[in-house]
């Protein structure tokens, strides 16, 4: 099926794309539009194919022995999968953050100025970048007095928005999450979920979520995927009040099993 | 089926919806007989079911604030809560309705040949908003929406009926005097059917968007 948004400004254009891990077939025929500085969720079954969806955006697939590509993905109307694109650049361009908090074993400030650093910022401007990254995760007033210690003491709510930080260090324009509040607790889940919102107004933001709440509280637009293929794409207040697919209707509503 | 429970629940609150709506039939039913035939122990009668009715809104209302807490309902089952809740505030204000006609009843001083004519305009009217409830269950039972709709376009005969009733009953009153004081009263039975109606049409709407999602002006 294919999924449009309804005539907003483009960022991540997909059209005909299937992905086999070996001979199995994990997605079918996905295209959809996904809009500039919104946030969309894509729900669905574990083994849907969502998550190796969200990890085509970034090419993370890539890394994945016998996985096997056809289609195209177009990222501010660029082929992402054309044969010239740098793809660590590609990667710096659209960030990820995934399901549990992965801080470097170093100082909170270095995990930040790690991407910034290998990317070439100046050494006079990497106070300026931790700092700014910092307070755009929403973490900077817990941090600020202790920069030089371990990011491994911080709480799993705090690691995720350094986690986040370190995301944007590297300005991306993108930004996928994957299940990134599924090992944190009720308010550390509102304070990404809250960021999330903010940031939306800089960064394109897909989020993978297995919380229906999360979806319906945080997206703009939700996508469900149903054993490979994408079943139904809109506005979230439309999949959430009134889904047009009776399987996006029992999926939402519980009653799959 | 997984969910069994959820299910169950939302059952419960669909039989208590129809259950309440079921009972405030019985209400209109019985209190417009009851002034037809101005017999007031039919009117006592009428009068104690609104304790019922307040029962089954509560009911509702508990069963509604459960399902949303602890189950998160979504799509097709969050329209048929907020329906259901709707629905039993209106039904809750049309049984009052039913109630006040009752009251009337009792207060009804002459005999049924004096205010003949009052009497049968009412049940004229009575019989339309009869008429629109019970269809209305069978909406709300088998999620109709278009049957809402053309139950709700019968309202503008009850309109009508009210505002022709309602001269009619001035000049009544014009040429008798002696019925005065009961014409009075019956004057606001005509009111109250006539706000039957208006009811009636709000349920038709809850049942147009749970059945469909669609938001519609029905009244």
């Amino acid at each position: 099926m294919s999924g449009s948004n309804n005539g907003n400004q483009t960022e991540i254009e997909v059209r005909g794309l299937n992905l086999w891990y070996g001979d199995k077939q994990a997605l079918r025929d996905i295209s959809i539009d996904i809009p500039k500085n919104s946030v969309t969720a894509f729900i669905g079954p574990s083994g849907c194919g969502k998550s190796t969806f969200l990890r085509c955006i970034n090419r993370m697939n890539d890394l994945v022995k016998n996985c096997r590509i056809d289609g195209l993905i177009k990222i501010d109307n660029k082929d992402i999968y054309a044969k010239d694109v740098d793809v660590v650049e590609l990667r710096k361009r659209v960030g990820m953050v995934f399901q549990k908090p992965n801080p470097f074993p170093m100082s909170i400030h270095d995990n930040i100025a790690y991407g910034p650093k290998i990317h070439g910022a100046a050494k006079k401007d990497i106070y300026g970048i931790v700092e700014e990254a910092l307070k755009s995760g929403a973490l900077w007033e817990e941090v600020a007095d202790r920069l030089t210690t371990s990011a491994l003491d911080l709480s799993g709510g705090q690691q995720q928005r350094l986690c986040i930080a370190r995301t944007l260090a590297v300005k991306p324009e993108v930004i996928l999450f994957d299940e990134p509040c599924s090992a944190l607790d009720p308010i550390s889940t509102s304070k990404i979920e809250e960021l999330i919102m903010e940031l939306k107004q800089k960064y394109t933001i897909v989020i993978v979520t297995h919380n229906m709440q999360q979806a319906a509280r945080i997206s703009d637009y939700t996508a469900f995927f149903l054993l490979g293929d994408l079943i139904e794409y809109g506005k979230t207040d439309q999949i959430f009040e009134n889904p047009r697919m009776k399987q996006t209707e029992d999926y939402i509503t519980g009653r799959f099993g | 089926m997984s969910r069994e429970k959820y299910q169950r629940n939302l059952e419960i609150l669909k039989a208590n919806t129809i259950e309440m709506a079921v009972t405030s039939l019985d209400m209109v039913k019985k209190a417009t007989l009851s002034l037809k035939k101005l017999d007031k122990a039919l009117a006592e009668e009428t009068i104690s079911m609104d304790d019922i009715v307040d029962e089954h809104e509560m009911m509702i209302d508990k069963c509604v604030s459960d399902l949303i807490t602890l189950q998160q309902p979504m799509a097709g089952d969050m329209r048929l809560i907020t329906s259901c809740l709707t629905m039993a505030i209106d039904l809750e204000r049309l049984s009052d309705l039913a109630s006040n006609i009752a009251w009337v009843t009792l207060e009804v001083e002459g005999e049924i040949a004096d205010i003949e004519p009052l009497l049968s305009r009412i049940s004229a009217m009575g019989s339309i908003a009869e008429k629109m409830l019970e269809d209305t269950i069978v909406a709300f039972q088998n999620s109709d929406a278009e049957l809402a709709k053309r139950i709700a376009e019968e309202d503008d005969k009850l309109d009508k009926l009210f505002f022709e009733n309602e001269k009619q009953y001035i000049e009544i009153m014009n040429n008798n005097n002696t019925i005065i004081s009961d014409a009075s009263h019956l004057l606001f039975v005509l009111r109250y059917m006539e706000r039957i109606g208006d009811h009636v049409c709000n349920l038709c709407q809850s049942i147009v968007y749970m059945a469909t999602a669609e938001r519609v002006k029905l009244n």
